[in-house]
């Protein structure tokens, strides 16, 4: 036995077992004291006779350097080559020697039953109980049963040698196992101080690799040795070394490396042409919030065909970056990769139909995903479509669709949510109640859609948790449509569109895209649009701007009564009370004449005529005669196809609005499919007129719900906010109303002021009663 | 003790089942070993008088199975496989036919290893495989996925596990383990295990501690090759009970001419008669038992077959030669 396997046995021992390592015989190594004279062990010399009769030299070499490592004193016998006495036992040796270690059990076995005093020679069992175990060893590891693999080890030390080198790595495999880390790496440690074999010991680092932190792994490498030409052995693992870390943090983006691995990785991508590289920087750097810098790895790596890992990363950089328009088409490519391929898709899909506002999308982007959900039935994927289309105004549509989403998954409360958002805005009130009913006692923004009560309690909760981010698109653009987010009075100046949310402009809309601490005016400035305007008719006849009719009188405990028809013709505007305030406001709305123009185009007769009609029917509601021009718009609709059909039926629902009739102008305005961004406009001065409807009734709470869907869709003009400020008083939220009157105020709106004094009347009342 | 296998057929079994390196080769089961097959060569070279292949057989037992790290044998071994262990799982009946064929043979030949050997299997046994389940005392077939934590219908149970002679030798290497209270359960299990129209014990039973005893679902509802060995481990135990051997008897003897038969519990019809030697030995002991009945002349000769009836065959013929041989 060697010192240094005994120094093994030592911490084996302390770490199995204390009381087995002080059962473990120490060495006997040259120098030793104990090897003298009075004290002399008697040497086995049987397997060297049974070597030396076999011709084997290369075993018997090995015997005798053994042997002499054991016993300094010792020389071999000068008969070695002599004849054997014991044949059988030569037998024993040569099946020994060929691993058939059951037969030498069996012989011994046979020859004990035979001749009971008899005994098997020493070092024969001992190589026998060492060559078993190191065979039962290797079972029990492969099985991991990582305590039988060390008990084995403790009980016969003899196989803990250099020429084992796979038994020291199972042994410290399984201390690993058994949370016996520093353990591991003593024995790791054990074979780098120890063992010489070049490739045995580059094996034994890729094998504690794995097992070991990136702090005692520093310390096995500060073992390595150099090779012949002076090359540091473990250099080919350094690099491997990197990618490990840079792997174990690309998973756990807590950790980071040193930005000289960054380097290091960066030269090997470009050096080497396969994906391996790139695709580790790609996620490292993803994930460390430079999706920027991962986009253009990504990219390498999928150009040295990187595979599906290669595609999900492009694809959520790209997304993540706000680019899921360009990585639809690549997500799509990849669906079936692999089921993060198919998520990947899914999430940019989804993350372009719950975009606010919501983009203009390419006809094949909605056709291949559709499918996709259905096929998955994918819960939120549908739930997404049922946002999309009603975000832009396709609100039967978005019926079917959360009506498809809760088939598939009964208890989707969100889904729920957007299918009692469709009743609400259609006006099924019984279904809406039905819907309330069932989802009552577990969603309260279901019932806030009818109960004012609940609704005010969500307000309070709403505005004391303050801003919240959603990183989830779908809980967004559901909160998006909560109605409790938006019921925070809003600050000064900005636009209610969504307790800190920045507001993303729609495609053509001049928004800006951060509402920062402006001012509305400074809004207005840059095409902050107040909603009920003007058409730009076709000769743009007296087209005045920015007006409106709306004006709440104050009266201190009574009800509010506007003044004048809320219109969105500017012509009758008698009293332009925040007129003064409101830029004049360019044009939002689709230029009509290019409109007609496009589609007056047509040769054939039936849609030139539809075409005509369209025509006229603008010119009719010129001339502010809407209920005529209702009936040439109905004459276009039903003989005029795509965009005529379109134009028409949003001259329709313009035409009823005109008339305040809300629920025709919904009605028409499914009449023919309407593009996204042509609907939002409709859907904003469907849902200002509804809240004004709401107003008249005296149904406050519904006012503010209208107000809020309407301010989803663009900023809020002064006129509404008055509404919106005076529902509030009307409920006895006076706080929030005077925070809307005071900002109006601040910028001269004198009904604002009043509407001050009246809150201000109201509470000192309320004051004065304690 | 003297041999009670004759040497000739101990070597033919020897030459047919068993290889050099001492694996028990199931010839019937795509040539796999299992824990069971090891303990029953160890037990029958024992009985066959044969140290030099009991040693052989036991080299590969512990090289090969004995590798769990609760103490206990892996019960499968599979040569098309690597590793070969396929199910690290154990199966009592293997454990006990170990431990009880090691101490046997320890005793019998003065060898020490082979006791402390024993003594370790049956401790591990009696920790891990005998549990209280209810005021049940009762045997696991293996260490997992058949108690009553592990299944909702458990504890599952296999009556031809409760190998009854090893529980006194078990009481003596582990004594802190009640092994007549197993016994006892066992049999207490067998009279009211006897279901369907032929009262017979299945192979798998479920037995929850306050429920009645059913066929255990997922497996075959029959009494079969596992619970054919129940007589033959009774008599072998010296478990001379009438009643207990009854359902065999009618089954065996008084309605298949002394073959034994699958039976299909539900139905009580036989599905396959089990004509081998091995199997109508199994007839064959018991007529002798109950009725001194000879052994017939076609099954005094060893005839091989595959691994199990064959088995069985010489596990029964140990049986007569030293307990009834006023029957050959």
């Amino acid at each position: 036995m060697s010192l240094k396997r005994a120094a093994l046995l030592i911490l084996l021992g302390g770490a199995v077992l204390p009381a087995i390592a002080q059962q473990i015989e120490l060495p006997v190594g040259p120098g030793s004291n104990r090897a003298n004279d009075n004290n002399r062990p008697k040497v086995d010399e049987t397997a060297l006779r049974y070597f030396a009769s076999q011709g084997d030299t290369r075993r018997l070499e090995a015997e005798i350097a053994r042997l002499r490592a054991l016993y300094p004193d010792w020389s071999p016998p000068g008969d070695l080559f002599g004849p054997q006495s014991d044949v059988e036992l030569e037998r024993m040796w040569k099946m020994y020697a060929e691993g058939k270690y059951s037969d030498v059990r069996s012989a011994i076995a046979a020859r004990q039953a035979a001749d009971s005093s008899w005994e098997p020679p020493a070092d024969l069992i001992a190589r026998l109980n060492e060559a078993e175990t190191r065979q039962r060893l290797i079972n029990a590891s492969d099985a991991e049963q990582w305590a039988t693999v060390l008990r084995l080890a403790t009980d016969t030390p003899g196989v803990l040698t250099c020429t084992n080198v796979d038994i020291l790595w199972r042994v410290a495999e399984a201390f690993a196992k058994t949370n016996q880390v520093p353990r591991a790496l003593d024995a790791y440690t054990y074979v780098l101080t120890n063992c010489t074999d070049a490739n045995e010991r580059l094996a034994t680092m890729q094998k504690a690799i794995p097992l070991l932190t990136d702090d005692q792994i520093a310390n096995l490498m500060k073992l390595e040795r150099q090779d012949a030409e002076g090359k540091p052995e473990f250099d080919v693992l350094r690099d491997d070394l990197i990618r490990r870390r840079m792997g174990v943090a690309a998973e756990n983006p807590e950790y980071s490396v040193p930005d000289a691995d960054i380097k290091r990785l960066e030269t090997l991508a470009k050096q080497n042409d396969a994906p391996g590289d790139p695709l580790l920087l790609g996620w490292y750097l993803f994930r460390h919030d430079e999706a920027q810098r991962a986009l253009e790895w990504f990219k390498l790596a999928l150009d040295r065909k990187g595979g599906p890992k290669s595609a999900e990363g492009y694809v959520l950089a790209l997304n993540f970056l706000g680019r899921a328009l360009e990585a639809e088409p690549i997500a799509f490519e990849w669906r079936d990769a692999a089921p993060e391929n198919n998520k990947a898709y899914l999430d940019v899909v989804i993350s372009l139909l719950t975009a606010d506002p919501p983009p203009v999308l390419d006809e094949i982007v909605l056709a291949r995903f559709s499918p996709v959900v259905m096929r998955d039935k994918y819960v939120p994927g549908a739930q997404a479509l049922g946002w999309y289309a009603y975000n832009t105004g396709q609100i039967v549509t978005s019926q079917s669709w959360f009506e498809t989403a809760l088939n598939w998954d009964p208890n989707d409360e969100p889904s729920a949510y957007g299918l009692s958002l469709t009743f609400w805005r259609l006006g099924d009130g019984a279904r809406l109640s039905a819907i309330v009913q069932s989802w009552g006692a577990r969603s309260e923004r279901i019932v806030a859609l009818v109960d004012p009560v609940v609704r005010a309690r969500l307000e309070a909760r709403n505005a004391q948790t303050a801003i919240n981010r959603y990183t989830d698109p779908l809980v967004a653009a559901a909160a998006r449509l909560t109605p409790t987010p938006t019921l925070r009075p809003p600050p000064v100046g900005v636009p209610t569109i969504g307790a800190g949310r920045t507001y993303v402009p729609g495609a053509g809309v001049a928004y800006p895209t951060t509402p920062s601490a402006t001012t509305a005016m400074s809004y207005a400035g840059q095409g902050f649009q107040p909603i009920p305007q003007q058409f730009q008719g076709v000769p743009a006849q007296g087209a005045a701007v920015g007006t409106t009719q709306f004006q709440p009188i104050p009266q201190a405990g009574t009800a509010y009564q506007p003044s004048a028809q809320f219109t969105p013709v500017a012509a009758v505007a008698a009293d332009q009370t925040y007129a003064t305030q409101a830029a004049p406001t360019p044009p939002r709305r689709r230029n009509l004449a290019q409109s007609t123009a496009r589609s007056g185009n047509a040769s054939e007769s039936a849609g030139g005529a539809a075409s005509a009609a369209v025509a006229r029917g603008w010119k009719l509601m010129e001339l502010n005669r809407p209920m005529e021009a209702i009936s040439s718009f109905d004459y276009a609709i039903q003989y005029g196809s795509g965009r005529v059909a379109e134009d028409a039926a949003y001259g329709k629902s313009l035409a009823y609005i005109r008339k305040g009739m809300t629920n025709q102008a919904q009605a028409a305005a499914l009449e023919a499919p309407q593009n996204p961004r042509r609907s939002l406009q409709l859907t904003g001065d469907l849902l200002a007129q509804r809240a004004l409807e709401f107003y008249r009734d005296g149904r406050y709470v519904e006012a503010i719900i209208a107000l809020d869907e309407r301010a989803r869709l663009g900023p809020e003009q002064q006129d509404l906010m008055m509404l919106r400020a005076w529902s509030y008083y009307h409920i006895h939220d006076y706080q929030s109303a005077n925070r809307i009157f005071k900002a109006l105020s601040q910028q001269g709106n004198k009904e604002a002021m009043n509407g001050m004094s009246a809150v201000d009347s109201v509470t000192r009342k309320t004051r004065d009663s304690y | 003790m003297a041999a009670t296998i004759p040497i000739d057929a101990w070597n033919a079994y020897m030459k047919a089942f068993v290889d050099e390196s001492g694996r028990v080769v199931d010839t019937a089961n795509g040539g796999i070993s299992h824990s069971e097959g090891q303990g029953y060569g160890m037990l029958l070279a024992f009985l066959a008088g044969d140290r030099s292949n009991f040693e052989r057989i036991w080299s590969f037992t512990r090289t090969e199975l004995l590798i769990r790290d609760d103490g206990l044998a892996a019960w499968r071994w599979d040569p098309n496989s690597k590793p070969h262990v396929t199910d690290v799982n154990a199966a009592s009946d293997g454990d006990l036919l170990i431990a009880y064929a090691l101490a046997r043979a320890g005793r019998s030949w003065g060898f020490q290893p082979y006791i402390d050997s024993a003594q370790k299997i049956a401790r591990a046994i009696g920790r891990k495989l005998v549990v209280r389940d209810g005021g049940r005392l009762i045997l696991l077939p293996g260490a997992t996925g058949f108690s009553s934590k592990d299944r909702p219908d458990g504890p599952i149970l296999n009556l031809s596990y409760w190998i009854f002679e090893t529980f006194p030798v078990m009481k003596q290497l582990a004594p802190e383990t009640d092994w007549d209270g197993v016994s006892q359960s066992g049999i207490e299990l067998l009279r009211i295990a006897q279901l369907g129209p032929a009262r017979l014990p299945p192979d798998w039973i479920s037995a929850p501690a306050n429920a009645p005893v059913t066929v255990a679902d997922g497996f075959p509802p029959v009494f079969g090759y596992n619970s054919l060995r129940i007589s033959l481990y009774l008599l072998r135990a010296g478990i001379a009970d009438a009643e207990l051997q009854e359902s065999f008897r009618r089954s065996w003897l008084a309605e298949n001419g002394g073959t034994p038969a699958v039976v299909d519990i539900p139905s009580g019809r036989v599905v396959t008669r089990l004509t081998e030697p091995g199997y109508r030995m199994l007839g064959a002991v018991l007529a002798c038992a109950l009725a001194a009945t000879p052994i017939p002349d076609d099954l005094r000769r060893f005839e091989l077959t595959l691994y199990y009836p064959s088995t069985l065959f010489l596990l029964s013929w140990a049986l007569v030669a030293e307990k009834y041989p006023r029957c050959l």
